[in-house]
């Protein structure tokens, strides 16, 4: 296996979520949120990581939990045979996990990153200590046999307490690594609201749960095992490969403190109960640790998508901005085509009009012929550019480009702006914008506006020039078409001129105005065709400025507002960052565990 | 012994005119929107004053003691305790109580409950020691069942005092302790930690009782009333002292205080705190609520606005003038014929003429679509000159291409100068957003015809040496010709008769009409060249007027606006200000009369 590769993967899966958490908590919304997203993490750090890394699945590990004073440290001493946890009264008193050895051998793995942020401490250290640490404590060997000679039993803190608040990650990192999660549940608590959320969440991991209720009178007990099923886990989530959980279910009555203190003798009736059903749970070390695998890695596969679920509004919001730009872009794009392209004219055409109509005049001698006809032409020109200024309108008064442009683009980032503030109470994306608008963002927005549009002018340049040639290019690269059409021009001139004479023969003085009328009237049909040449040229230069503007002028810088806030190290980009990447790992480790379990 | 003054009894109308001001407070319009809490917690706390003032306006107020806490604590059990009886069902099975159950005294006419515990489960006593006190058990707070949580969040602001049980498990959870937190400022509390034999098992730690003290020090109750009991004992003991209590039970000590230490002087003290704790909530609320002093920053919005204001007009009418441009034949046209109508007789004839001749493309134009159409035409001019309309469609070629998007444009650059001069945007948006729906095109139209016509009023009485030369070349055009005609015609007839020249040719005959042509294209080319009327001579001033116009007309709807909500959130900090006076003054009113009675460990600090 790839070892480095499948280490990287892990470190950096349980760091996104890791970064997702925290993301949750400094949101007031989604701090439930946290502890899905912590378990998600320390699953894979603590569960999927040391597998793939080839670590022996013995030893297995019980987590204790439950709500404060439910009794998690005495069925800790149960579980161990002899008095190990501090059991007493302050609810809430164990504030990080401790981890009990079974007296032979095991250790815990040593793979980088177990247990996440937690320290291990050495010494012995009451159970009070509020910092990211955990215990460890060997067990002290005992005449009997060790029914749990492969487990390690761990105790862990509350989740229900005012002060939990800042400890219940640590729960959540050890009941993320357990292979059996002893659930403890008092007659106070066994249908308190959130250590059932604890509970579901448990079975959703696909961790064993094997139930302990305390505290309450012997004669009880049935009944209340009874209410706890129905009521608690009658309403449990499916497992993640979607079978209803079975969650064994031990009674430990309120003992007098001669039994509870002594779990291998006078409180071994109920001690028997409760390992027989851990022991039933894990018949095999290797089954139960490829259960707790491959159930951790199918909860990963089937909860990702929820766990993202956090960022969802994020993402709106994200979109909306997004959405904001897009209108702004439009606008944009729309201004320009109304403010400037409409009116436009192209003047620089007329100039290839020009060029189209010499180009069928005679070359060379031919000239001669020309100049001679231009001079007939004379009065009918004349005559027809007077009426022409009378008669057409001048052109209305168009905005210089780069005018339209700029003011096209300060109304682009004053609606951005103001929408900003409009919505900047709302979520953290609108504010940023609003404060980027405060420090540079206009600035630099106009900054890469000016460079885009230096490029654009190079490019607008050619483009016209381009076409234009074109246009000329086009009849002079194709000798036989302009041989052609000068020919046929010759031809009806001089056909004019012979059907004057010959239908007029012999000719008066006023019999020869014909003949300039007719030489311009063939003039005026060549002039028109290069005049509708011309036009279409223009036509097509006009489209094609639009999608000049947008493919070099909008389009980037849309795009790079759009990309705005998730840029500059800002939460939004490692937001963008953790959700592309965090589906992706997980399904990557998720093929890989199947791999391995197959193998 | 002096009957002492009725204190409750003449607080409650003096709350009742405190809830009719707030009232009418929030249910007035404003310029500034409370928002969605602020509203929610304000109709919270009037709600809370009408009862209040209703609950006082009797003889002998009732005192509300509510027990809150996790379920299994032993709420029920605690109550069944005092009661010495099973009112409230209690059992193994969590959570026990689904409905409140209320034990009041039977004197107590049910209707003088508070309309939320007259729902509930009641239960009557007869017990002198708790006469004026009604008991309320009520449902859990944090199991799975959470309808439970709700109906104790409704009920809980009747209580005046809220006894918060705890038990060994469970005396500082999360969520009973939060909703402590969040009520302790606005009620009194007692503390029960219930199932003392749990807690005294002499084991490592810290005891809960010590543990909750210190908790408790740490939210500012120094003193609190702590009552260890165990309740089930006592219950089960069916009234008599229980046999093996566990050392330091104090269930008789919770039972004398609730029945002896609340005496008629603590009740009042009890009511009279909450009622201050109310009403300096209300105050600190309407206080959070209290919109901010924009005045300074209106006037400097006025005056940047100003030059937004200013460069937007310019603009606009530049894209006005330039819509016109196409139109200039028209304009110039429309200028020559109202200037000729103080012509007369043969210059008016002579004028009419030249002008048909001159405008005869735009004639043609208008008059075949086709043409008008083909030749770049946008706009149909009626061969009538008609301002209105012809400006109408002007304006609405420009609106079309550009006058349409700069409004929006212009209502968000306002925003946003808005914003950097310290005006909250938020507060002018719909009034911008309104004035930018209004129909702006009619008014650009109206202020484009009133700038021709007020251009066209120059133009035609022009003042100054304009006006004696303008009324000489009238006077001169308008005799000269018929001078010249008569002159000439009177040298001729002079020639033929006195001198006898008989020699009549067509020259000398056209004389008479060719003379007074000569004078009046003389006088024509005189005022042509003295008095110009050309549209780049129009089209400047009429810039400049249009300009002026459009920014009267944006500067009339825009700029006050600031100054208006400013003026606006004044007048509701001035309200608040008095509200909030009215609420102090009870508040002192009722500080002067609180009597003397021991109830500050109620509270904590």
């Amino acid at each position: 296996m790839h070892v480095p590769d499948t280490r990287a993967a892990v470190g950096e899966l349980a760091a996104d979520l890791g970064w997702l958490e925290d993301h949750c908590r400094a949101q007031p919304g989604l701090a439930a949120h946290a502890g899905s997203l912590r378990l998600a993490s320390a699953l894979t750090r603590n569960v999927i990581g040391p597998f793939l890394e080839d670590q022996p699945a013995r030893p297995l590990h019980v987590a204790v939990v439950g709500g404060a004073g439910a009794g998690k440290s005495t069925v800790v001493n149960f579980l161990c045979g002899s008095v190990v946890a501090e059991a007493n009264p302050q609810a809430g008193y164990t504030r990080h996990p401790t981890a009990f050895l079974p007296a032979g051998g095991a250790t815990l793995p040593g793979t980088i990153g177990f247990l996440g942020p937690m320290r291990r401490v050495s010494e012995e250290k009451p159970a009070n200590l509020d910092e990211d640490v955990y215990q460890v404590r060997r067990l002290q060997p005992t005449a009997a046999a060790d029914p749990l000679g492969e487990f390690v039993v761990w105790d862990c803190p509350d989740m229900t307490t005012w002060a939990s608040t800042g400890y219940v990650a640590r729960l959540m990192e050890v009941a993320a690594l357990a292979d059996v999660v002893v659930y403890v549940a008092s007659d106070e608590r066994y249908n308190d609201e959130v250590p059932t959320q604890f509970l579901h969440l448990a079975v959703k991991a696909g961790k064993a749960v094997v139930c302990v209720l305390t505290k309450m009178r012997e004669s009880d007990a049935p009944a209340m095992v009874e209410h706890f099923q129905r009521e608690v886990l009658g309403r449990l989530p499916p497992l993640p490969s979607g079978s209803i959980p079975a969650v064994p279910v031990v009674p430990f009555p309120q003992m007098p403190p001669g039994v509870r203190n002594d779990p291998a003798g006078a409180g071994a009736k109920y001690r028997v109960q409760l390992l027989n059903q851990i022991l039933v749970q894990c018949e095999s070390a290797d089954a139960a640790r490829k259960r707790t695998v491959s159930n951790a890695a199918r909860y990963l596969a089937t909860a990702g998508d929820g766990l993202l679920d956090v960022a969802r509004r994020d993402l709106a919001e994200f979109d909306a901005w997004k959405g904001a730009v897009r209108v702004g872009r439009l606008d944009f794009e729309d201004r320009y085509r109304k403010e400037y392209l409409s009116g436009e004219q192209f003047r620089r055409f007329d100039r290839y009009r020009e060029q189209l109509v010499e180009l069928v005049e005679l070359p060379g001698a031919g000239r001669m012929w020309g100049n001679v006809l231009w001079v007939l032409r004379a009065p009918y020109r004349w005559g027809r550019d007077t009426l022409t200024r009378l008669v057409v309108r001048p052109d209305t008064l168009n905005l210089s480009e780069k005018t339209v442009l700029d003011a096209a683009l300060v109304g682009w980032l004053d609606g951005l702006r103001a929408e900003a503030l409009r919505r900047a109470g709302s979520h953290p994306v609108w504010k940023a914008v609003a404060h980027g608008f405060d420090g540079p963002l206009a600035a630099e927005v106009r900054d890469r506006f000016q460079q885009a549009f230096r490029t654009f002018e190079l490019k607008e340049t050619d483009d016209l020039e381009a076409t234009g040639r074109q246009l000329v290019a086009k009849l002079e690269g194709n000798p036989g078409l302009l041989y052609l059409l000068r020919g046929g021009k010759l031809t009806a001139d001089i056909a004019v001129v012979g059907a004057v004479l010959v239908f007029t023969w012999v000719p008066s003085w006023y019999h020869f105005l014909l003949i300039p009328l007719g030489v311009s009237a063939t003039h005026q049909t060549a002039e028109l065709a290069a005049r509708g040449a011309t036009e279409a040229a223009r036509l097509k230069v006009r489209s094609h400025r639009e999608e000049l503007v947008q493919a070099t002028l909008t389009a980037p810088l849309a795009e790079w507002l759009a990309q705005w806030p998730a840029t500059g190290g800002t939460a939004f980009e490692k937001l963008q960052q953790v959700l592309t990447r965090v589906p992706l790992l997980i399904r990557q480790l998720d093929e890989k565990v199947s791999a391995k379990m197959t193998a | 012994m002096t009957e002492p003054e009725p204190l409750l009894r003449t607080l409650a109308p003096l709350l009742r005119g405190l809830d009719r001001r707030l009232r009418g407070w929030l249910d007035a319009r404003r310029a500034q929107p409370l928002s969605m809490l602020q509203r929610a917690e304000l109709e919270g706390l009037d709600t809370d004053l009408q009862r209040q003032a209703a609950a006082l306006d009797v003889e002998k107020p009732l005192l509300v003691i509510m027990l809150m806490g996790g379920t299994g604590v032993g709420k029920s059990s605690l109550l069944n305790a005092l009661a010495g009886s099973p009112i409230a069902q209690s059992s193994f099975t969590r959570p026990t109580t689904r409905d409140p159950v209320v034990y009041y005294h039977q004197s107590v006419r049910s209707d003088r409950l508070d309309p939320a515990l007259r729902l509930c489960r009641l239960a009557q006593h007869d017990r002198p020691g708790l006469e004026q006190k009604v008991i309320v058990d009520t449902p859990d707070l944090d199991s799975n069942d959470t309808a439970n949580r709700d109906k104790l969040i409704a009920l809980l602001p009747v209580a005046d005092i809220v006894l918060y049980v705890g038990s060994q498990e469970k005396y500082h959870d999360k969520l009973g302790w939060e909703l402590f937190k969040e009520q302790r400022k606005r009620r009194a509390f007692a503390f029960v930690l219930n199932k003392w034999d749990r807690c005294l098992t002499n084991e490592s730690g810290v005891r809960p009782d010590e543990d909750l003290l210190r908790d408790l020090k740490d939210e500012g109750f120094t003193s609190p009333l702590l009552f260890r009991t165990t309740a089930r004992a006592w219950l089960e003991a069916n009234g008599a002292t229980p046999a093996d209590l566990p050392a330091g039970e104090q269930f008789p000590l919770l039972k004398n205080w609730l029945e002896l230490g609340l005496t008629r002087l603590e009740i009042e003290a009890v009511k009279a705190h909450g009622v201050t704790q109310l009403l300096a909530q209300i105050a600190r609320a309407a206080e959070g609520a209290k919109p901010p002093d924009l005045d300074e920053a209106a006037a400097k919005v006025a005056d940047a606005w100003e030059r937004v204001l200013a460069e937007e007009a310019a603009v606009q009418a530049e894209v006005l003038v330039g819509a016109l441009e196409p139109y200039q034949t028209e304009v110039e046209h429309h200028f020559s014929v109202e200037g000729q109508q103080r012509f007369r007789g043969l210059m008016a004839a002579y004028l009419r003429v030249t002008t048909m001749f001159r405008y005869a493309g735009s004639r043609i134009r208008d008059r075949h679509p086709i043409t008008g159409r083909l030749l770049g035409g946008r706009v149909e001019t009626p061969v009538e000159w008609n301002l209105g309309s012809f400006v109408q469609d002007c304006a609405k070629a420009a609106g079309e291409r550009v006058l349409d998007q700069r409004a929006s444009a212009l209502v968000n650059k306002l925003l946003v100068d808005a914003d950097q001069r310290g005006f909250p945007p938020a507060l002018l948006q719909e009034r911008t957003a309104a004035v930018s729906r209004l129909d702006w095109r009619d008014r650009v139209t109206r202020a484009v015809i009133d700038a021709l016509a007020e251009v066209e009023r120059r133009a035609t009485h022009p003042t100054g040496w304009r006006k004696a030369l303008r009324g000489t070349l009238g006077v001169a055009a308008n005799t000269l010709p018929e001078v010249a005609l008569v002159a000439t015609a009177a040298v001729l007839l002079w020639d033929f008769f006195v001198v006898g020249n008989t020699d009549i040719s067509l020259f000398r005959l056209s004389l008479v009409g060719l003379v007074p042509l000569v004078v009046i294209i003389v006088l024509h080319l005189l005022i042509l060249m003295l008095l110009p009327i050309r549209w780049p001579a129009i089209r400047g001033e009429f810039r400049r007027e249009l300009g002026a116009r459009l920014d009267a007309e944006l500067e009339r709807v825009y700029r006050p606006i600031p100054g208006e909500i400013a003026a606006a959130l004044t007048a509701e900090r001035a309200e608040v200000d008095a509200l909030v006076a009215d609420t102090k003054q009870v508040s002192d009113w009722l500080a002067e009369r609180q009597q003397a009675a021991r109830v500050g460990e109620l509270y904590g600090s």
